[in-house]
């Protein structure tokens, strides 16, 4: 099975242009490595400089301790799990990992399959909670893109699920205009939000660039 | 799959992502000590204090860097930082038994510190108090801790603990 | 990924009615229906391989019953 390529456009927030990027529709050993060899060591100067401010763990960066190894080993082989990465000169800047066995729980699509969103991470040096400036942007957005898209492919009817990291809650309700159904007790009280086919249609629409 | 959109369809989308930080997904570890010291009395809190502390300092003694000591003991850095400054953490067996190993120290006695195992010895659990209130994290090794940890590693070494002190 | 395959299914009536009624009800084509059966067949089965087991719950009464595989 060969991953299939999109070319996307993600902003340099840097240089403060567009930069030509990758969309990939699998998580492969070259984005593993990338993962083990460059996201961890940037991790690690982060987290080494929060503890040594004595910040408090709750409000470290929450998926610090993900093992994506682990996580597409897991899955290895299984029709209902796909990998998505997203690539930028030649390096790893964001992944996710999606499941299509789940259904939805809003009362408006009540039992309807949708995409539901099991992990997505960028990189470190993407992120802006790490004090730092964040490197390019676009990259969460353009998984969860993918992740519609997916859906609509699937003939899911573009919807999808996800369990929100903290900081993201106004992300996906207020940028996204996903569904909020409130904190989750049965996963860590995280936020619940969906997409609705409406929802899908707006957010991946050609026309409303805005 | 394939996914076609114009570059500044793509832009627009980076623009309005802004500032967010966008992340997904079950924590695998709960970082918030809410659902750890659920459970916890003062009294393992202290010994895990200690068990922070005595790997911190052993790892500091030897002059090594978080990624080192991960390195040498084949864990996950990321762990040893937060079994460096968590006290609320439990670390996983396989991380006590290789730090025991690296430290060369009992590894059952670790176990006990790290809140894997029933604390069977209230000596033992006494001297990891008094190595934590003695213990002090600073940068370098004061002499104060140096004696400090001596005296913990040699109760973690002892065959009888009653020999001690 | 892209290249797919064509196969015949030979369903009785009964069948044919409860994929209908399936793919009615989850708003799928019938093929996305089969589709998503077998992914949920195929993730259940790994799983069941690795020791864990299959269980439904009586949400108002928390009684398990086993839902026996393999």
């Amino acid at each position: 099975m060969t991953a299939e390529t999109s070319t996307i456009y993600l902003l340099d927030k840097v240089v403060g242009t567009a930069v030509e990027a990758e969309l990939r529709d699998a998580i492969e050993e070259a984005q593993l490595v990338d993962w083990q060899t460059k996201w961890q060591p940037a991790l690690i100067v982060v987290l080494q400089e929060l503890a040594r401010q004595r910040v408090p763990m709750a409000q470290w960066p929450q998926s610090w301790h993900w093992d994506w190894r682990a996580k597409m080993t897991q899955v290895a082989g299984l029709l209902a799990f796909r990998g998505f990465s997203v690539l930028c000169a030649g390096v790893t800047q964001g992944l996710m990992r999606v499941d299509l066995n789940k259904h939805a729980r809003e009362p408006g699509q009540k039992g309807k399959p949708l995409v539901y969103i099991d992990y997505l991470e960028v990189a470190p040096w993407n992120r802006t909670d790490l004090g730092k400036t964040a490197r390019y942007g676009g990259v969460g957005t353009a998984l969860l893109s993918a992740a519609v898209e997916l859906s609509l492919q699937e003939d899911f009817k573009g919807r999808i699920g996800l369990h929100s990291l903290p900081q993201s809650d106004g992300f996906y309700r207020d940028r996204c205009g996903m569904t909020d159904l409130g904190a989750d007790a049965q996963y860590q009280g995280l936020m619940y939000f969906e997409m609705t086919t409406e929802q899908a249609r707006t957010f991946l629409d050609e026309e409303n660039g805005v | 799959m394939k996914l076609e959109r114009s570059k500044e369809w793509w832009l627009t989308r980076a623009r309005r992502e802004g500032d967010a930080t966008v992340g997904a997904g079950l924590l695998a570890l709960d970082a918030k000590p809410d659902s750890h010291t659920g459970t916890s009395t003062g009294a393992a809190e202290e010994a895990r204090i200690a068990f922070g502390r005595f790997v911190n300092l052993m790892r500091r003694r030897r002059g090594l860097s978080v990624e080192r000591l991960a390195e040498l003991a084949e864990l996950d850095a990321s762990e040893i930082l937060i079994i460096e400054d968590d006290v609320h953490y439990v670390p996983e067996p396989r991380t006590v038994f290789r730090l025991a190993q690296t430290f060369q120290v009992s590894q059952p006695r670790l176990m006990q510190i790290a809140g894997l195992a029933v604390v069977s010895d209230a000596g033992l659990r006494q001297e990891a108090v008094r190595f934590a209130a003695r213990s002090e994290a600073l940068q370098k090794l004061t002499p104060e801790e140096n004696a400090a940890l001596e005296a913990f590693v040699a109760v973690l070494s002892q065959e009888d603990l009653k020999k001690v002190k | 990924m892209m290249t797919k395959r064509t196969m015949t299914l030979n369903l009785t009536d009964a069948e044919m009615r409860a994929l209908e009624e399936l793919s009615a009800k989850k708003e799928l084509t019938k093929t996305a229906v089969i589709r998503q059966a077998l992914r949920l067949y195929q993730t259940i089965e790994a799983r069941v391989l690795k020791g864990e087991k299959l269980v439904f719950e009586n949400d108002a009464t928390k009684e398990k019953a086993e839902l026996m595989l393999l």
